[in-house]
């Protein structure tokens, strides 16, 4: 099965600088502590052109280089930055999974295996796919080497032996023993104890061990080397790679210092949700509902979820959504780690409909509601809805169908004469009323004032009795006042006060 | 009276004060879209919109979008969203009752106008000026209790209207909106 590997050879520094792209060309290091007895676990190339070098403390790092900016390592980001190494693959390939995590030199390395087995018809050659991999990985902030080859192992390798000056190799079948013939052993993987054993042989390269009869070599260092000849030739049996698993896509970060302030967490979350974005439009997937964690200053955590009408993939509608939600309910503790997440959602088309007038096509709908709730509200936005209640000023509101879910069927006859409608007033408007014989006779409010000309009523309306806070008993009235306006009013008896509910027009 | 009901791409104006019928000529504007199928919007700026009374009037709940905007600013930029939609048969404006500047009905009458959306905005009292296509003034004529005991029947309204910028203006005529129990 041919196979490509895409390869990152220093993660640390790939994932801080996915999240800081601000650092490139800087001289920085990532260190495994802040204090200036932090070690330094990753350098930039710049860092390490001024003398700075990996393995060494911070306070003797910035001896050598004054300038140089220090972060500390984040597994959260590390994290990420491998999920998005994988999503780039399954950009171009429906199978990916990512490489067992290396030891020794190869520690810092983030692989996938990506399934290449006749992609030449989607992307011309083999070179083809291979450029798209690097290029889509470009995209996701993550610089990536790839090699395709007929098996893991040898993949693997050769995108290890690339050059800086080139992101791309691929070996055609059967060319995988030269290829490999000529680089040191050390790129096999070998763990410490047969390298030192190969090493004493005189084995320096994968030619000089494919050289040795394979029986010997068993009978001196065991059956394992006989799997890393296998290794070395190339002919090792590769299980099948899994197809795309669902799931939500998460992004996560560790912060150098609590965050109180919502305008400083909001510049990190923004940067984060613009990754989980271009994640998402990699798996041809727009942003459904959010899901926000904070992790507070000592221990606590903050897990929100934050609905989104419709699934987008624009940064300013969805950033727009998160500051609203923290503005209603700020977190409650300084905030030392972020995660954000989405399980995204397939980008809907539209099928136009011969019979039906065509309405506004589903990702403009779907832009306009995300808009449209960020500028009015969550709650604010939607269908309207008739719910099964008996007070009069009841209403529903429904999420608002994006498709044609809509009714197909024929549409009910328009009712036979023209329908008086009620404006409703919410909250209803305190009204003063005199009774004449138990029915208004004169009302005062801001809405209807003067003499009641005529009076319909009451009916009363009672419910909610099982619960006091929702306990209601009214008497409604229709009336028209002198000053012409037909109103509804009512006497609440659970409260003792006279209401204007709604008016007639 | 309007010989072929409110333009597309136009601002057109209901105004009348309570209880004139405006509501009510709004809702059957909306049912009629919605009975062809087409998605409308009503932008309740005044949040006076009773779903029962527009289900009763035969408006297709699922086929119309309701907003309930808090302000006056966000009811104008929510219609103005709408209109970009591109797609809405309708969209009526139900702001609250504040002063609107003149350059904001400028401003949705040229958004209105780039679509196919008719617009229509329900006031007490003419607000939009020139920018309105379409103005249609509304009054209470009267109020009809019958029976014992006495219930609401009906309302009779007078439509008068008072600008068409394609057409003869100055017309009026009498309406009969009855009660959903009458109906």
């Amino acid at each position: 099965m041919r196979t490509a590997c895409l390869r990152v050879a220093e993660l640390p520094l790939a994932a801080q600088l996915r999240a800081r792209p601000e650092l490139r060309g800087s001289p920085w290091a990532v260190v495994s502590d802040p204090g200036p007895r932090g070690e330094l676990v990753a350098v930039s190339p710049e860092a390490a052109r001024r003398g700075v070098r990996r393995l060494t403390s911070l306070a003797h790092a910035r001896a050598v280089c004054p300038q140089l900016v220090a972060h500390t390592a984040s597994p959260a980001l590390d994290r990420a930055a491998r999920a998005a190494l994988l999503d780039a693959a399954l950009a171009c390939s429906p199978r990916a999974a990512p490489a067992p995590r290396a030891s020794g030199v190869y520690a810092a390395e983030a692989a996938v295996f990506v399934d290449a087995s006749g992609v030449s018809s989607l992307f011309q050659s083999e070179r083809g796919f291979a450029t798209a991999l690097v290029a889509r990985a470009g995209k996701l902030g993550l610089p990536a080497t790839v090699a395709i080859a007929s098996s893991r192992s040898v993949a693997h390798i050769a995108a290890r032996s690339l050059t800086n000056a080139e992101d791309c190799r691929v070996l055609p079948a059967g060319t995988e023993s030269a290829f490999l013939s000529r680089l040191p052993i050390d790129i096999l993987d070998v763990d410490d104890a047969v390298a030192e054993k190969l090493t004493r042989f005189g084995v320096r390269n994968v030619g000089d061990l494919l050289a040795l009869p394979r029986r010997a070599l068993a009978r001196r260092l065991g059956p394992d080397v006989l799997r890393l000849v296998a290794r070395a030739n190339g002919q090792e049996g590769d299980p099948p790679l899994p197809a795309a698993a669902g799931g939500p896509l998460s992004e996560a970060q560790d912060l150098e210092f609590p965050m109180d302030r919502l305008e400083p967490l909001t510049f990190v979350l923004q940067g984060m949700l613009s990754r989980l974005l271009e994640r998402l439009e990699a798996r041809q997937r727009a942003c459904a509902d959010l899901l926000l964690d904070l992790h507070l200053e000592g221990g606590g955590r903050d897990a929100r979820r934050i609905g989104v009408a419709a699934a987008s993939l624009d940064l300013r509608v969805l950033m727009r959504l998160v500051g609203h939600a923290l503005e209603a309910r700020p977190p409650r503790a300084p905030v030392v780690g972020v995660a954000l997440a989405s399980e995204g959602r397939a980008v809907e088309r539209d099928q136009l409909d011969l019979f039906r007038p065509a309405g506004p096509a589903p990702t403009a709908l779907g832009e306009t509601l995300a808009a449209l709730q960020v500028l009015c509200g969550n709650d604010r936005v939607g269908a309207p809805g008739v719910p099964d209640d008996h007070r009069p000023d009841a209403f529903a509101m429904r999420p608002f169908p994006l498709r044609k879910q809509r009714a197909l069927d024929p549409m009910p006859p328009p009712p036979a004469r023209s329908c008086l409608a009620v404006r409703s007033l919410r909250p209803p408007v305190s009204a003063q009323v005199w009774l004449h014989r138990g029915l208004p006779e004169r009302i005062r409010s801001a809405v209807a004032n003067g003499q009641v000309v005529h009076v319909a009523g009451p009916w009363r309306i009672t419910g909610g009795w099982w619960a006091p806070e929702q306990r209601f008993a009214y008497d409604h009235f229709d009336v028209q006042t002198s000053d012409g306006i037909v109103s509804r009013l009512r006497l609440d008896h659970v409260r003792k006060r006279w209401q204007i509910d709604a008016v007639y027009d | 009276m309007l010989g072929g009901g409110v333009p597309r791409g136009r601002l057109s104006e209901l105004a009348g004060p309570l209880s004139s019928g405006r509501t009510s000529l709004a809702l059957s504007l909306l049912a009629g879209a919605t009975r062809r199928g087409e998605i409308v919007a009503v932008v309740d700026g005044a949040d006076a919109f009773d779903p029962a009374s527009a289900q009763a009037a035969g408006v297709q709940l699922d086929h119309l979008l309701w907003v309930r905007p808090p302000r006056v600013r966000e009811a104008l930029r929510s219609s103005e969203r709408l209109l970009e939609a591109h797609g809405f048969a309708l969209v009526l404006l139900d702001p609250p009752d504040e002063p609107i500047a003149p350059a904001a009905w400028q401003r949705l009458a040229r958004a209105a106008s780039a679509t196919g959306t008719a617009l229509v905005t329900l006031s007490t009292r003419r607000v939009a000026g020139t920018c309105a296509d379409l103005a249609i003034e509304l009054k209470p004529t009267r109020a009809h209790f019958t029976g014992t005991p006495a219930l609401l029947e009906e309302l009779e309204i007078e439509v008068a209207l008072m600008r068409h910028r394609s057409g003869p203006v100055a017309r009026s005529t009498a309406l009969r909106l009855h009660t959903h129990r009458a109906a």
